[in-house]
């Protein structure tokens, strides 16, 4: 790469001002474990988890208690299973209370966790069992029925069952379990053998540790050689294009982005103070790191709501709890937005709202806000950086429809195709290079080499840089449609179709053709009450007069629904291999 | 008849039973629904306006002796039973709606029941008719559980939730109790009980629903929300005027007053039953029309 581009010069450190350090020291913690128990010292008697299901009822975890119980499972993986430091620990559930006592246990055992979504399907978990090599599964009862197909061939020699209620007032967790079971028949029947609960685990490796060390509980032996290089996590990733490849993520990765995720919020996250709603599933990178790590950091107390969908499961939570954050997607903030009981009472305390994961509209950006009063901004990461690159300041202005700057301690490019930084203002494929990006792909050289070039990790996104350093994603590189030579990207047709007052959401594909060798397509779902009021032609016509002419879509197709990941991005693959397998 | 002690014990139940009521909704549930008063408003003048009217006209119609005009009348005048909202639940009717009526019209029982009550039973010769004190004096009792449920639910959502789940399922028991304790021991009433009483029991809920509907839609209410509100405005409190029957009458007396509202209560559950499954299929098929609607816009598109 070329010695001096205006990327070299950082730009967007001016925007920094006096509230955020261009560069951060190293995080002082030696590792998780260390950091989660610095967090105890500091917070012990306050709540660190809330989960709160749909008709409100709640089990609390305070820090302490977190601390103890997630000890207690260090020394049950040590002693009772007897894994050794950097095995794997496979953990399958939703946002429940069982998850931060389960994840703080494996990385105070010196183990490496393995977030594994648990709406996949037996096959999915089986390659993630076998590729990860798995030796112990974590998983939620709810979908404990596929396991046993799931963990043919595999390393795992110890199941642990949770409930979501596990760690609920009994009462209450037997009466919210008893429905979830015999009335919505969600608890299917299992023939796994040799299967412990998460209290009767605990149990084990209470009484294990007793036995051998006789003094005290603590798991410091388990963690002494933890550095900064050791793998904490391995997030899989690109489950969308093939097969899924674990991201190696070290304990200094991820301390290093959530001290970063900090210092960008900069006075909005106060010790001690703050409530934050975790809607998104903490299997999934972004609500792993800023939602659990770094909030829990900062001794905030975390609302948990297991499923976020139908999106009335989150009323009583955001009623009850004063919340100061947030952080979603946009379809998440899009459906809040169509709901009465949120914007006739939308959450007083609120500080600001975190979006990512996927592009935020416009239009849903500036409701949010008015809505509530508090700033919503937009981030960018990906998987292979822990997951923050960039996110809009929230102390001083910002730019709508950016992803804001580069976040302290990381260096952005843009770069074409032979690997030259691009000119500013012209679209180039987003590199980072930062303390968080991950080590490589778990056990795949030629993969890791494939994005991490010349010590660059590319991103496949393509972003153009503003003369202040401000970034905006144009879209992903192979998401792109070739309009008779013309570029055209997905997300801006999305977003003209989203400023329509009908349309609750939309998507945007290329499909091959005859004339112009590809046109652009739209997939579009209206608002309820306006089905069948709204015509493709009155959707055309308001395109017309937002975008150029090759950029309005030669069709609008009317859907129901669009398929989504399970936080909600919308998968345009999946449209558009219906799209070609129809024609 | 009933023994001292079981009407003690169904004072009991429906304190508990209101309680949990109580505890079902929160004070921003309510002022949501009030931005859009509609709904509740044409739920309230069924409630109020249509059942005592009904209950009136069937007394005169089968020309019912005193004792039982009196409990039809009473049955009419009394608000939304609980065990609404459990078919309202499974006929996929719109649950909010049926639960702020049921707790909007049970607020309001104080004012509306005695003036309605008083209404349409001035006719009735004077030792059949419920004294007005004896009304408001049940019906606050009732109100001070219903008002600590709602307090109970704000202050911890643990405790509100179990209440309600607790509340709901006795309302289903206190039915099956009155039925199993009061009908074989009055088999023999039962077997000797002439057309007219059956005709007025069955009658009262039966004409409620077929009402509640046509009155809603009058009122521009969609068809689901029309469902709701006829199950709502069918289904009427039975416990709680065989409650106010048993502490204003006694003996005889007693029996023949309560006759209406235990066979009321015994019948209802089962028609509404019947109306709850029509109602899932129409709301089924309806669902199913307009995803057929969508699908079409979409081949057309």
């Amino acid at each position: 790469m070329d010695a001096v581009s205006a990327y070299h010069l950082k730009p967007w450190l001016a925007q920094y001002g006096s509230a955020v350090p261009a560069t951060l020291p190293a995080p002082e913690a030696t590792s998780l474990a260390a950091m989660a128990g610095a967090a105890t010292t500091r917070h012990a008697k306050r709540t660190a988890f809330t989960c709160v299901l749909p008709n409100g009822m709640y089990g609390n975890l305070s820090f302490a208690q977190v601390h103890a119980m997630s000890d207690q499972f260090a020394h049950y993986l040590r002693r009772v299973v007897g894994l050794q430091a950097g095995d794997r620990v496979a953990l399958q559930m939703p946002n429940c209370l069982g998850y931060p006592v389960a994840l703080l246990g494996v990385l105070k055992a010196g183990c490496v966790a393995v977030n594994t979504n648990p709406l996949y399907t037996a096959r999915e978990m089986n390659h993630q069992f076998v590729d990860s090599g798995a030796k112990v599964v974590v998983i939620v009862d709810l979908f404990a029925d596929k396991l046993e197909q799931a963990l043919v061939g595999t390393a795992v020699k110890q199941v642990v069952l949770t409930k979501v209620t596990d760690f609920f007032p009994s009462l209450v967790g037997g009466i919210a379990h008893a429905v979830m079971k015999h009335w919505n028949r969600l608890v299917p029947g299992h023939s796994l053998q040799g299967v412990h609960t998460l209290p009767a685990a605990l149990q084990q490796g209470t009484a294990a540790a007793g036995a051998v060390s006789g003094t005290g509980t603590g798991t410091g032996t388990y963690t002494e050689t933890l550095t900064h290089d050791s793998l904490a996590l391995l997030q899989y990733t690109g489950g969308t294009t093939g097969v899924a490849k674990g991201a190696e993520l070290t304990h200094g990765n991820l301390l290093w982005n959530m001290a970063q995720m900090r210092a960008m919020a900069a006075d909005r996250i106060v010790d001690g103070e703050e409530v934050v709603l975790t809607a998104l599933p903490l299997y999934h990178i972004f609500a792993f790191t800023v939602n659990f790590l770094c909030m829990f950091d900062a001794g905030a107390r975390n609302v948990l709501v297991p499923s976020p969908r139908p999106v009335q499961n989150l009323q009583r939570a955001i009623e009850n709890y004063p919340i100061t954050w947030i952080t979603g997607v946009n379809t998440l903030y899009n459906a809040l937005l169509n709901e009465e009981w949120f914007t006739a009472y939308p959450p007083r305390h609120l500080k600001a709202a975190g979006g990512g994961g996927a592009a935020m509209h416009h239009a849903v950006v500036e409701r949010f806000e008015k809505v509530t009063g508090a700033p919503l901004a937009e981030g960018y990461g990906l998987t292979e950086c822990a997951p923050v690159v960039c996110f809009q300041p929230l102390h001083g202005p910002r730019v709508k429809d950016s992803i804001g700057i580069p976040v302290p301690s990381t260096e952005v490019c843009l770069l074409d195709d032979a690997g030259n930084p691009v000119a500013l203002g012209q679209p180039g494929e987003l590199c980072v290079r930062g303390p968080q990006v991950m080590r490589g792909y778990w056990q795949r050289p030629e993969a890791t080499a494939e994005v991490i070039r010349n010590g660059w990790l590319h991103t496949g996104d393509v972003a153009v840089m503003t003369a202040d350093g401000t970034f905006r994603i144009v879209d992903r590189k192979k998401d792109m449609v070739l309009v008779s030579g013309f570029n055209v990207y997905p997300n801006e047709i999305e977003d003209a179709l989203a400023h329509h007052d009908a349309v609750m959401e939309a998507a945007v594909i290329g499909l091959p053709d005859s004339k112009t060798g590809e046109a652009v397509h739209a997939y579009v779902v209206l608002r309820e009450e306006l089905v069948g009021k709204v015509t493709e032609a009155e959707l055309l016509a308001h395109c017309k007069t937002l975008l150029t002419g090759y950029k309005v879509p030669v069709r609008v197709n009317f859907r129901i629904e669009l398929p989504k990941t399970p936080v909600g991005k919308i998968l345009r693959k999946d449209l558009r291999s219906e799209a070609l397998k129809k024609s | 008849m009933l023994s001292e002690t079981e009407t003690r014990l169904l004072g009991v139940m429906m304190m508990v039973i209101m309680l949990g009521m109580g505890a079902s909704l929160t004070f921003k549930d309510f002022a949501i629904a009030l931005r859009k008063p509609v709904g509740v408003l044409v739920g309230l003048m069924c409630q109020y306006g249509l059942m005592p009217l009904v209950a009136f006209l069937l007394a005169k119609a089968l020309a019912l002796p005193p004792a039982y005009a009196v409990g039809l009348i009473l049955m009419g005048c009394m608000p939304g039973g609980t065990t609404s909202n459990i078919f309202a639940y499974f006929s996929k009717s719109q649950l909010s709606l049926s639960i702020l009526m049921t707790m909007s019209s049970t607020l309001l029982a104080i004012l509306m029941v005695p003036l309605t009550l008083a209404f349409y039973s001035s006719g009735i010769e004077g030792q059949w008719q419920v004294p007005r004190a004896n009304v408001i004096q049940v019906l606050f009792v009732l109100l001070v559980p219903t008002v600590i449920g709602i307090a109970l639910r704000k202050w911890n959502a643990n405790v509100g939730a179990v209440i309600e789940m607790v509340g709901g399922l006795l309302g289903v028991l206190v039915i099956l109790f009155l039925v199993l304790s009061w009908v074989p021991r009055n088999s023999q009433l039962l077997m000797t009980t002439g057309f007219p009483v059956y005709a007025a029991s069955i009658g009262l809920g039966l004409t409620g629903f077929v009402l509640g509907y046509g009155l809603s839609r009058l009122l521009r209410q969609d068809a689901r929300r029309s469902r709701t509100i006829a199950l709502e405005t069918g289904i009427q409190n039975g416990p709680l005027a065989v409650l106010i029957v048993l502490l204003t009458f006694s003996g005889t007396q007693q029996q023949e007053v309560l006759l209406i509202p235990v066979l009321y209560s015994l019948f209802i559950v089962l028609t509404s039953s019947a109306v709850t499954v029509w109602f899932r299929r129409i709301t089924l098929r309806e669902e199913l029309a307009r995803d057929a609607a969508k699908i079409g816009a979409l081949n057309a598109a």
